[in-house]
């Protein structure tokens, strides 16, 4: 009997906890499916509409050039974050080299600083070099937020593989780029996906530095919605639709990694 | 041997990407805040003021306002946070069709950008249409027509809240990674021993959770800190300055007022701050490793 | 077939000496193993020798090439870890395969001489399979298959066995012993387990922190060990070691009375095997103690008497029934060894 009441509160609660996680997606969701006098009530009983995605990709917003935007910055900042810092990882991983511990604190520590002490520099520098709102600036500066980070969870993955298969094979003979080749990449190949996705993630929602350093041209996603506060007020139905194209692609490449969530992202903190 | 090349070599792109775009601008930055330099007077860098950058925030108001803002909103966000996180993971640490869609949607808001939390929540508790201003009014008759946002007590609840639904999930997952390294042999022996759920939890396997506790402690914290997209895009610092961390008022000197070199050495203490806590943080990590091997 | 030397080797990791400077010739064909307890050494010189440590000073000879520089992939050697080392995302045929594909040979070759040493260690049915499919005994013969499939000039076995169960354990024992004849391959073999040892190396090397204590051929390191460490270590069950000293050309402890050649002394330490003691009458017993314990192994029972510190162990046969508490008696056996060992140093005495 006692277990039957814990039973229902447990799925209470769970019940809960799922609608608090949903509740502000879905009425984001809702919203943008509105016209715009029904955006401003609470009903539930509407007409849906898409015409606010069409609204949002056509002038004066002009949404698609910002998923562009993010899309390039984003994918370019995985494309040269990752293999650089698998490399590293794999060296901090493997390699006994002198000062690994300081060096790799040095990396650690770069996370913990916060990006407004960077972004100073770097918008005075970019407006030297002519190159604010350009997405190569973006992804100059998105790769300082990302590489530490990404170095740390795919060390963490590589530290996870057992050593044996990688002796195993110098000793059948391979040399140690072979190895990393032939025997680590595939098998941490999970991890190494994981960890570009993640890192994909963080590009697509970084805010500050896409705020100060662009004006047009490179603007991003994120703060491709500040667009929609105009004087007259904000266009909420117009910024729902657009916060759905922010969240949809990272939604469905969450759900995808979410699995070895645990072990990548808190295979530093935990044994 | 020929390793020992191939040790450094393989750890050269990642380093010359970390030394160019964070190691410079840190040091270039550290120089600035010694300087005076308001952007819209000059073009160039000033002239070396010493430590008077420094010197002038410990006597202005906006950066005292700000100290205090960031303290009430880190440990708030710390404390609820890990209580949540504590508990939910505890809650969705068994098996069951219902755990497992709890966990996997869980990731959710972690996934989502805080800058469009910040949205999202002010449309959400616009007190005439958002859904829940209205929803919390009908409920609880007493919260009828509170003005959330423009409230400075209330606003900096709903800018907690943002960041709370945000971290929690990240939180969690910690927490259970935590809870999942405890061997379940402690509390089974504690059942047989007698005891029941509530103090199997609380003298058995949160006494384990002592230093996972710790460490997601001081990780949240370093993260509340660097909080800022949802002060842009929820309250705007506001009312008044009563939302404006010190991460908000950093970007608010330089690139509302273009003080470049009030606004580096800002940037700075903010940076010392967080270094302290990083180091606490590291050696947690290292001295927890050393007992989990127990 | 090769020899392998390890001439005045020796290892340091930082400020702690891992290994002492110490030689030691592997003779070509041979089986060494060796043996000892957790942390003596011997895994850290077999990785010397297989070039997955660095040697702090010394050289390290395989036929007679120095090969203190060379990369593992260079000395033609084949290892055997203990957890197999296999490649999780490779299936048989390909871990089997894979030191060949590195050397080069075609496909059509490699698939032939990977299926010729699939059939010898029976597994050319599970070629397809993935590691994570395979129980733990598969698994070690995929391990086994990847060392044999070329000819190297040196095995090396890093406990290969100690993650099997028992039975099987005892199972693989024969076969690696009948590879070994087959292939006479140089074999340098690492285990704790003193029975592994004892069945299948020509010669067995006992370490101790760092330190070779005792080379010889099996029979030799059980009948004449050259201390106590080695005496203790060696034999299941170990040897009865008793702590006395000898007076009037007899060694003397509490219960006990053995007569010795050896002058007077004390600091003695008596060692007897318990199958060189048997059980007597009365009359002229040399030990005399009451039953403390009695395990039946099935072919023989080990009956421990106690008297106070002095603890021995005997083997008796299958059908006794002494009870426990009941006086025995005990005396060597009349071909049976007894070894004298100085207490403080442990070293034997020659009588």
């Amino acid at each position: 009997m006692k277990n039957r009441i814990y039973w229902a509160i447990e799925r209470t609660l769970l019940l809960l906890v799922s609608f608090v996680v949903l509740f502000p997606i879905f009425w984001m969701f809702l919203t943008s499916l509105k016209k715009p006098r029904d955006a401003y009530s609470i009903t539930l009983n509407f007409q849906p509409t898409l015409e606010n995605f069409a609204t949002v990709f056509a002038d004066p917003w002009n949404l698609g050039s910002m998923v562009l935007n993010s899309v390039i910055v984003a994918g370019v900042t995985v494309l040269i974050a990752v293999p650089c810092a698998s490399l590293a990882a794999y060296s901090f991983s493997r390699f006994r080299v002198k000062g690994r511990k300081i060096l790799f604190f040095l990396v650690l520590s770069t996370q913990f600083i916060p990006a407004v002490v960077i972004v100073l520099p770097f918008f005075l520098m970019f407006r030297s070099l002519g190159l604010l709102d350009t997405r190569i600036a973006l992804i100059i500066v998105n790769l300082a937020i990302v590489t530490p980070f990404v170095i740390w969870m795919i060390k963490g993955f590589i530290d996870a593989i057992p050593v044996d298969s990688e002796e195993a094979a110098l000793i059948d003979g391979a040399s140690r780029l072979r190895v990393i080749r032939d025997i680590v990449l595939p098998m941490a190949a999970p991890g190494i996906l994981t960890s570009s996705i993640f890192c994909f993630i963080l590009t697509w929602n970084e805010f500050l530095f896409s705020l100060i350093l662009t004006r047009r041209d490179a603007v991003t996603l994120p703060v491709g919605l500040v667009n929609f506060r105009t004087e007259r007020g904000d266009l909420w139905e117009l910024m729902s639709a657009a916060g759905v194209m922010i969240t949809v692609p990272i939604f469905i490449m969450a759900i995808l990694i979410q699995k070895h969530f645990t072990r990548g992202m808190t295979a530093g903190a935990i044994k | 041997m020929q390793d020992r090349f191939l040790s450094y070599a393989l750890l050269v792109p990642a380093f010359v990407i970390v030394l160019a775009t964070t190691i410079y601008p840190l040091v270039y930055s550290f120089v600035t805040s010694f300087r005076e330099w308001d952007l819209t007077r000059q073009r160039r860098p000033g002239d070396f003021v010493g430590f008077e950058n420094y010197a002038h925030a410990v006597t202005e108001t906006g950066f005292q306002n700000s100290l205090w803002v960031t303290t009430i909103f880190v440990v708030t966000s710390v404390a609820l946070t890990l209580l949540l996180a504590m508990s939910l993971a505890l809650l969705l640490r068994r098996k069951g069709s219902l755990h497992t869609f709890t966990r996997i949607i869980l990731i959710l808001p972690f996934a989502m950008s805080p800058a469009l939390i910040g949205v999202s929540y002010r449309f959400m508790f616009n007190p005439e249409f958002g859904v829940l201003a209205v929803g919390l009014g009908s409920i609880f008759p007493g919260l009828k027509d509170t003005p959330w946002l423009a409230d400075p007590d209330l606003a900096m609840a709903v800018l907690i809240a943002t960041d709370v639904w945000h971290w929690t999930p990240y939180m969690t997952f910690m927490c259970l990674g935590g809870l999942a390294s405890i061997p379940r042999e402690t509390e089974e022996a504690a059942r047989i021993d007698g005891a029941s759920g509530f103090r199997i939890v609380w003298e058995i396997v949160l006494p384990q959770m002592k230093g996972v506790l710790l460490v997601t402690a001081i990780l949240k914290t370093i993260f509340a800190l660097k909080m800022f997209d949802q002060v842009v895009t929820l309250t705007g610092g506001g009312p008044g300055t009563s939302t404006e961390t010190l991460a908000y008022f950093v970007f608010n000197v330089g690139f509302e007022w273009y003080d470049m070199g009030y606004a580096s050495s800002l940037a700075w203490i903010l940076t010392l701050i967080m270094m302290l806590i990083s180091v606490w943080y590291v050696r947690m990590l290292l001295s927890e490793k050393k007992m989990a091997t127990v | 077939m090769t020899e392998v030397r390890l001439v005045d080797v020796e290892k340091r990791y930082g400020a702690f000496l891992a290994l002492p400077k110490q030689s030691l010739t592997i003779e070509e064909g041979e089986f060494l193993v060796l043996l000892g307890p957790s942390g003596c050494g011997k895994t850290t010189t077999m990785r010397m020798i297989a070039g997955l440590e660095d040697i702090t000073s010394g050289d390290i000879l395989i036929g007679d090439e120095r090969v203190n520089d060379k990369p593992p992939k260079d000395r033609d050697i084949a290892m055997v870890f203990q957890n197999y080392g296999l490649y999780p995302h490779m299936t048989v045929a390909q871990n089997i395969g894979y030191p060949l594909k590195l050397r080069g040979m075609d496909r059509a070759k490699r698939n032939e001489r990977v299926l010729e040493i699939a059939k010898k260690v029976e597994l050319e049915t599970l070629l397809k399979r993935r590691p994570s499919e395979l129980s733990g005994g598969q698994r070690q013969r995929v391990a086994l298959a990847r060392a044999i499939v070329r000819t190297p000039k040196i095995f090396l076995m890093d406990e290969p066995l100690s993650n099997l169960d028992a039975k099987l354990r005892v199972t693989m024992r024969a076969e690696l012993k009948h590879l070994h004849y087959e292939l006479g391959v140089t074999t340098v073999y690492v285990t704790h387990d003193q029975m592994e040892a004892m069945t299948l190396a020509s010669r067995i090397a006992v370490m101790r922190e760092g330190r070779i204590v005792q080379l010889d051929t099996p029979k030799k390191i059980y009948s004449e060990p050259i201390d106590l460490f080695v005496a203790g270590f060696i034999g299941s069950p170990s040897m009865n070691l008793i702590e006395g000293a000898v007076e009037n050309g007899f060694f003397v402890a509490k219960g006990v009375k053995i007569p010795v050649q050896l002058a007077d002394r004390r600091d003695v330490v008596l060692g007897v095997r318990p199958e060189d003691l048997e059980i007597v009458k009365q009359e002229g017993a040399a030990i005399t103690a009451p039953a403390y314990a009695l395990e039946l192994t099935g072919e023989s029972t080990l009956l421990t008497v106690k008297d106070g510190a002095t603890s021995i162990c005997v083997r008796g046969p299958a059908d006794l029934e002494t009870k426990i508490d009941e006086v025995c008696y005990l005396a060597p056996q009349a071909g049976g060894r007894i070894h004298l060992f100085d207490k403080s140093t442990g070293t034997r005495i020659d009588a």
